[in-house]
C-alpha cells in the first residue's frame, strides 16, 4: 500500500495539513466516522453530566428493579444489579475509549518504531524484526491474550499492557514496507549524501511521509483494542472494579438475562462497541481514500454509448479495408467539461497496407487505437465519426458483434507486454485460446501444432509453448504477443508502440519480422510510433498527430520530403538523419498541450516556431495540398496560397 | 527461487515457530504470577505436606531448567542437574508423546478432553470459513465487476457495518432470534439422540450449527469481500484484461479465465494470515453457544483456573494454526506459476 502519489514528492510542508483537511472535508465516509467518533468522545468525557444515576448507587434498589424493561425512567432498562442501564452505557464508553486508546498507542509506537528502524537499516536489523514480526502474526493472538491475564491478574492496566503489546504486528509490517518505499526517494538520498544524520534523516524525511500510513494504522487499531477489550471483559476476563461495555454484557449474559427475556440488558451495550467500532472503520475508510486515491476503474466496465450521426458519411472507396472518418472521442469525468481527446480524425487502410501513426505521448494516438476496437476506457465515449471495417460500420455493432470482429478482423499489440500476457496462464495456452474463441471448428488435436507454428513464425522455439510469461525475455513475450495477434488470420493488425522498452536489436528483429509478415500474408498494419526513423523504413503512408487532431497526413515521401505542416518539421528535425550526419538535432520545446487545457486557436501554436497572430485565435482547417491525399492542418498552407 | 527451495523453506519457519511456541508455552505458565504450583499454596485446607504432594504429582518439585532452580534469576540453582530431569525436558518429552498433563478440574488427561474438542472446533470453523469465503468472494465480485453502482456502495456499506459487530455479541443477538425461531440454543446435539439412526444424530448436530455458523459467516464475511473486490479491481485494471477483451472474449469467459484465479491468490494469504483471527472469532462463537470446542476449553478452563488445559488448549490451537498457515502457503505454491520449479 504505497500512500504517496508523486515519486519525488518534497518532505510535506507547513500548509499540507491545511490541504489535507480541504479534501477531508469533501469525503463523506470519513466525516460520519469522525461524527460518530466525536460524539462518543463527548459523551464519555462528560458522563456525569449525562448519565441521570450515579453507576453503583444502589440506595433504592429493590426486587422488582431488576431486569426492568426500558421506561421513562430507564431508557435502556436496568440490569441484574437493579442498576440503570442507560447510565451504565454512558460511564462504560469511558472504559471502553480509555483501553482502546491507550492500548492503540503502545502498539502504533511499537509497530511503527520497528518498522522504521527495519525499513531503514535494512540488513540484519531488518531480517530479525521481520522474522519477528511473521512469528508473531502466526501465534493467534486473543487465546494468548487470554492466558497472559489469565495468569496475571485481570485490572485495567494489565488489559491495556496485554492489548497494546500484541497488537503492533501489521503496523511494523506496513510502516516497514512506506519506509522502503521513502528511503529511496530523492530527497532523502540527497539528505543522505550530505551526510545529515541518521536520526535527522528519520525525523525530518521519513517520518513525515510515514505518517500517513501510521494515521490510518493506528485508527484502525484502536478499533481493534477496543474490540479486544470488550472480548476479553466478556470472557470474563475485565477489571471487575470498572464496568466496561464488554463487562455489562459478561454480567448480563451470566445472569440470566438471556432466560429473563431481558434483551435491553444485552443489546445496548453491545451498540455502544458497534458504534465506536464502525465509527472508526468509516474514519479509518475514508482517510485511507484521502491519502491514497483509487479510481475503481476497470477494463470490464460498460463503455458511454457511442454518438454518431450519419450525416457526412463518404461511401467506402473499393479495396479499401479500414476507413476512419471524422473519428472524436471525448473523455468524461462527472462534474468537469469533456477533455476532447481526439478531434475529426480520417484515415483509410488498403490490403497490404503500412500506416505510421506518429506524435509525442499523450497526442492520442492509443486512444484512437483503442477506440477502433471499442475497447476504450469508461470514461472515454466516441463523440462523432465512422469506422468502416470491411464494409461493416464498427461504431453501430453490439458488443456481441464487436467480439467477432475482435482479433479474427483487427487484432492489436499493445504497448509493452510485460503485464499483457497472463502470468498464470501458459503462453501456448493463451495463444489457443484466441483460435478456439475464433474458429470454433479447428480441430482441436491441431490446435497444438498451430500454435507451434505461430511460435515458430515469430522465431519462438516449440518447447517454450507451455512456459509461463515470467519465464520468457521482454522481447520473447514481445514476440508471443505478435503470435498471438496473428493466430486467427486478422486482415489488419495494429502495433501500438511494440518496440518501445526493448533494445535496439529486439527491436530491429520484431519491425523486420512485422515487414515480412505483412508481405507474406498480405496484412495490412496500423503502427503507432514516435521513432520517425522506423516510420521511414516501414511504413506507406504516415499519420502525424498533435494533441488530438491530425497535423498532417500523406504518403511517406511528402512527409519526409515536402513536409508543410511545423510540427512534423520540427519533429523531422529531432530525428538523426545518416545521410547528413553533421546536422545538428534540434527538440522541440514545451510539451503537448493537457487534453483538459487546450489552448485556443491551433493546438499546436503555443511551441510552434512559425506561429503568428491568427494561430492563438482560429483553430486551423484541414487543408488538402496538391493531388495525391496530402492533407495538412495549418494557416500557413492559406496565407501562402 | 525454486518450488522445492520454497516448500522448504516454509516447512523450516513453521517448524521453527512451532519450537518458539512450545518453549513460550512452557515459560508462560510458570514465570506469571498465576503459575500452577502457586495456585494451590493459597488454599487454607492444605498442609505442607500435601502441598509437596500436589507438587511431586504435577511435577513441580523437579528444578525448572539447568542452573534455574525456580524461575528466580536471583536463585540460581545447581548447573550439574541432569539434564533429563528437569521440568522442561519432562515437559518436552511429554508433549513429543502426546502428554499435555492432567486437568485440575476433573483428573482427566488433557490430551483426551481436547482432541475430542479439536474436531469439533475444527467442523465449526471449518464449515464458517468455507460459507463465509463463498459468500465474501462472491460478494466481493460483483461489487468488482459493478464497480461503482449501489451494488458496490451496498456491498461496501455492509461489509463495513458487518466488521465491526463484536463477534460474541452477534451471536447473542442471533440467539435471541433462534431461540424465538425454535432453534436449538446451545450445545452440539440433543441429548438422548445416541440410539437414533446416525442420520437422524447428523441432522440434529446440523441444526445445532446453524446460529454458531451463520454468526461466523457474518462476522468473517465483509473482510473477504473488502479484499476479494480489491484484488478483482486490481486484476480487472490490468494489461492482460484488456488483452482478453481485445481478443473478444466475453465478459464471463473473462471472469472466468483470466480474473478469478489471479484474484484468489491474494485471498488465500488473507486467509492464512486470518486464521489466527478465526480462532478468536471460535472462542466467543463456542462461549456463547456452548458449542463443546476448543475455544469454549479455553473458555471453561479461565473461569476454573484449570492451568494443563488452559496451556494444552492454547499449545493446541496455536500448533493448528501454525499448520493451516504452512498449508495455504503451499497452496499458493500450487497456485501461482511464478513459485516454480526450474
Amino acid at each position: 500500500m504505497e500512500i504517496l502519489t508523486q515519486k519525488n514528492a518534497a518532505p510535506p510542508s507547513s500548509n499540507y495539513l491545511l490541504e489535507f483537511w480541504r479534501k477531508f472535508q469533501r469525503n463523506r465516509m470519513g466525516l460520519v466516522g469522525l461524527g460518530m467518533l466525536t460524539a462518543i468522545i463527548l459523551v464519555a468525557v462528560f458522563a456525569p453530566l449525562i448519565a441521570p444515576h450515579v453507576p453503583g448507587s444502589s440506595l433504592t434498589i429493590g426486587v422488582s428493579d431488576i431486569y426492568k424493561p426500558p421506561s421513562a425512567e430507564h431508557l435502556f432498562g436496568t440490569d441484574d444489579a437493579g442498576a440503570d442501564v442507560f447510565s451504565n452505557f454512558i460511564h462504560g464508553a469511558r472504559v471502553s475509549l480509555t483501553v482502546g486508546f491507550f492500548a492503540a498507542f503502545i502498539s502504533i509506537f511499537i509497530g511503527g518504531l520497528l518498522g522504521i528502524v527495519a525499513g531503514f537499516f535494512g540488513g540484519r536489523v531488518e531480517n530479525f524484526i521481520m522474522r519477528f514480526t511473521d512469528v508473531m502474526l502466526v501465534i493467534p493472538e486473543l487465546p494468548l491474550m487470554v492466558v497472559i491475564i489469565a495468569l496475571t491478574k485481570p485490572s485495567l492496566l494489565n488489559i491495556i499492557f496485554v492489548i497494546g503489546l500484541l497488537g503492533w504486528t501489521t503496523t511494523a509490517r506496513m510502516v516497514r514496507s512506506q519506509t522502503l518505499a521513502v528511503k529511496s526517494r530523492k530527497f532523502v538520498l540527497r539528505a543522505r549524501a550530505i551526510g545529515s544524520g541518521k536520526a535527522h534523516i528519520i525525523r525530518r524525511h521519513i517520518l513525515p511521509l510515514v505518517m500517513p500510513i501510521l494515521v490510518v494504522q493506528a485508527v484502525l487499531v484502536v478499533s481493534l483494542a477496543v474490540l479486544n477489550e470488550s472480548t476479553l471483559s466478556f470472557l470474563g476476563l475485565g477489571d471487575p472494579t470498572t464496568l466496561s461495555w464488554g463487562q455489562m454484557l459478561n454480567y448480563a449474559f451470566g445472569r440470566g438475562a438471556m432466560s429473563t427475556g431481558a434483551w435491553w440488558a444485552l443489546v445496548f451495550p453491545g451498540f455502544g462497541i458497534v458504534w465506536v467500532v464502525l465509527g472508526l472503520t468509516l474514519l479509518g475508510q475514508g482517510l485511507e481514500q484521502v491519502f491514497n486515491p483509487r479510481l475503481d476503474t476497470h477494463h470490464l466496465m460498460p463503455g458511454r454509448p457511442v454518438v454518431t450521426s450519419e450525416a457526412g458519411v463518404k461511401p467506402v472507396k473499393p479495396g479499401t479495408l479500414l476507413d476512419v472518418q471524422n473519428l472524436s472521442i471525448n473523455y468524461v469525468t462527472e462534474g468537469k467539461p469533456p477533455a476532447r481527446a481526439v478531434e475529426n480524425i480520417s484515415f483509410t487502410l488498403k490490403e497490404g497496407e503500412l500506416l505510421g501513426l506518429v506524435g509525442e505521448s499523450g497526442c492520442g494516438k492509443t486512444t484512437l487505437m483503442l477506440a477502433l476496437l471499442r475497447l476504450l476506457p469508461s470514461a472515454g465515449q466516441i463523440v462523432g465519426g465512422k469506422v468502416f471495417f470491411s464494409g461493416r460500420d464498427l461504431t453501430a455493432l453490439g458488443e456481441e458483434e464487436m467480439n467477432e470482429v475482435r482479433w479474427s478482423g483487427i487484432s492489436i499489440v499493445f504497448q509493452g507486454a510485460m503485464n499483457a500476457l497472463n502470468p498464470v496462464r501458459t503462453v501456448g495456452d493463451q495463444i489457443a485460446e484466441a483460435i478456439i474463441q475464433h474458429v470454433p471448428t479447428f480441430p482441436r488435436d491441431k490446435i497444438s501444432a498451430r500454435v507451434t507454428e505461430l511460435l515458430d513464425l515469430v522465431g519462438i522455439a516449440a518447447d517454450h509453448k507451455d512456459h509461463f510469461p515470467h519465464q520468457y525475455s521482454g522481447g520473447m513475450r514481445q514476440r508471443a504477443m505478435i503470435a498471438m495477434a496473428l493466430a486467427c488470420n486478422p486482415q489488419v493488425i495494429i502495433a501500438d508502440e511494440p518496440t518501445t522498452a526493448l533494445d535496439v536489436m529486439i527491436q530491429a528483429q520484431i519491425l523486420e519480422l512485422l515487414d515480412e509478415l505483412r508481405r507474406k500474408l498480405g496484412l495490412a498494419v496500423v503502427f503507432v510510433t514516435h521513432d520517425l526513423g522506423i516510420v521511414a523504413e516501414m511504413c506507406d503512408h504516415v499519420l502525424v498527430m498533435y494533441g488530438g487532431v491530425t497535423a498532417e497526413y500523406a504518403d511517406v515521401d511528402i512527409i519526409y520530403n515536402e513536409p508543410r505542416h511545423p510540427y512534423t518539421q520540427e519533429l523531422l528535425k529531432a530525428f538523426p538523419d545518416l545521410t547528413k550526419p553533421k546536422k545538428k538535432l534540434s527538440s522541440i520545446p514545451g510539451y503537448p498541450p493537457r487534453l483538459d487545457a487546450l489552448p485556443a486557436g491551433c493546438r499546436f501554436a503555443p511551441r510552434c516556431p512559425a506561429a503568428f497572430e491568427r494561430c492563438h485565435i482560429e483553430e486551423p482547417a484541414l487543408h488538402r495540398i496538391g493531388a495525391n491525399g496530402h492533407l495538412a492542418s495549418c494557416h500557413l498552407i492559406a496565407e501562402k496560397r | 527461487m525454486s518450488r522445492s527451495q520454497y516448500i522448504l523453506k516454509k516447512f523450516g519457519w513453521a517448524l521453527l515457530t512451532i519450537a518458539l511456541v512450545l518453549i513460550l508455552n512452557f515459560f508462560l505458565f510458570r514465570v506469571l504470577p498465576g503459575d500452577p504450583a502457586r495456585a494451590g499454596v493459597h488454599d487454607p485446607r492444605l498442609k505442607k505436606e500435601s502441598i509437596e504432594a500436589i507438587r511431586v504429582r504435577y511435577g513441580l518439585d523437579k528444578p525448572v531448567i539447568n542452573c534455574f532452580e525456580t524461575l528466580n534469576p536471583v536463585k540460581v540453582g545447581s548447573c550439574s542437574v541432569n539434564p533429563l530431569d528437569t521440568q522442561f525436558f519432562i515437559y518436552m518429552k511429554n508433549l513429543l508423546s502426546g502428554e499435555l498433563g492432567i486437568s485440575y478440574h476433573n483428573n482427566r488427561p488433557v490430551a483426551t478432553i481436547l482432541a475430542e474438542r479439536l474436531w469439533n472446533t475444527i467442523l465449526l470453523i471449518g464449515a464458517g470459513q468455507i460459507l463465509s469465503i463463498i459468500v465474501g468472494a462472491f460478494f466481493g465480485m460483483l461489487a468488482a465487476w459493478k464497480a461503482r453502482t449501489s451494488i458496490d456502495y451496498g456491498a461496501l456499506a455492509t461489509s463495513l457495518v458487518v466488521w465491526s459487530l463484536p463477534t460474541f455479541w452477534l451471536g447473542i443477538i442471533l440467539l435471541f432470534w433462534g431461540s424465538a425461531n425454535g432453534l436449538p440454543i446451545g450445545g452440539k446435539a440433543t441429548p438422548g439422540l445416541s440410539s437414533y439412526p446416525l442420520w437422524e444424530q447428523w441432522k440434529d448436530i446440523g441444526r445445532h450449527m446453524i446460529l454458531p455458523t451463520l454468526t461466523y459467516t457474518l462476522v468473517y464475511m465483509g473482510e473477504y469481500m473488502l479484499i476479494m473486490r480489491s484484488s478483482l479491481l486490481d486484476v480487472l485494471s490490468e494489461d492482460y484484461i484488456l488483452t482478453a477483451k481485445a481478443k473478444g472474449l466475453g465478459i464471463f469467459q473473462i471472469l472466468r479465465d483470466h480474473a478469478l484465479k489471479n484474484a484468489m491468490l491474494p485471498l488465500v494469504t488473507i486467509i492464512a494470515i486470518n486464521l489466527g483471527f478465526t480462532v478468536a472469532g471460535a472462542v466467543q462463537i463456542e462461549t456463547v453457544f456452548s458449542w463443546p470446542g476448543l475455544g469454549g476449553a479455553v473458555f471453561e478452563a479461565v473461569n476454573r483456573r484449570d492451568f494443563p488445559v488452559l496451556q494444552g488448549a492454547f499449545l493446541l490451537i496455536t500448533v493448528t494454526v501454525i499448520l493451516a498457515n504452512l498449508i495455504a502457503d503451499l497452496m499458493y505454491s500450487y497456485l501461482d506459476p511464478r513459485i516454480q520449479a526450474e
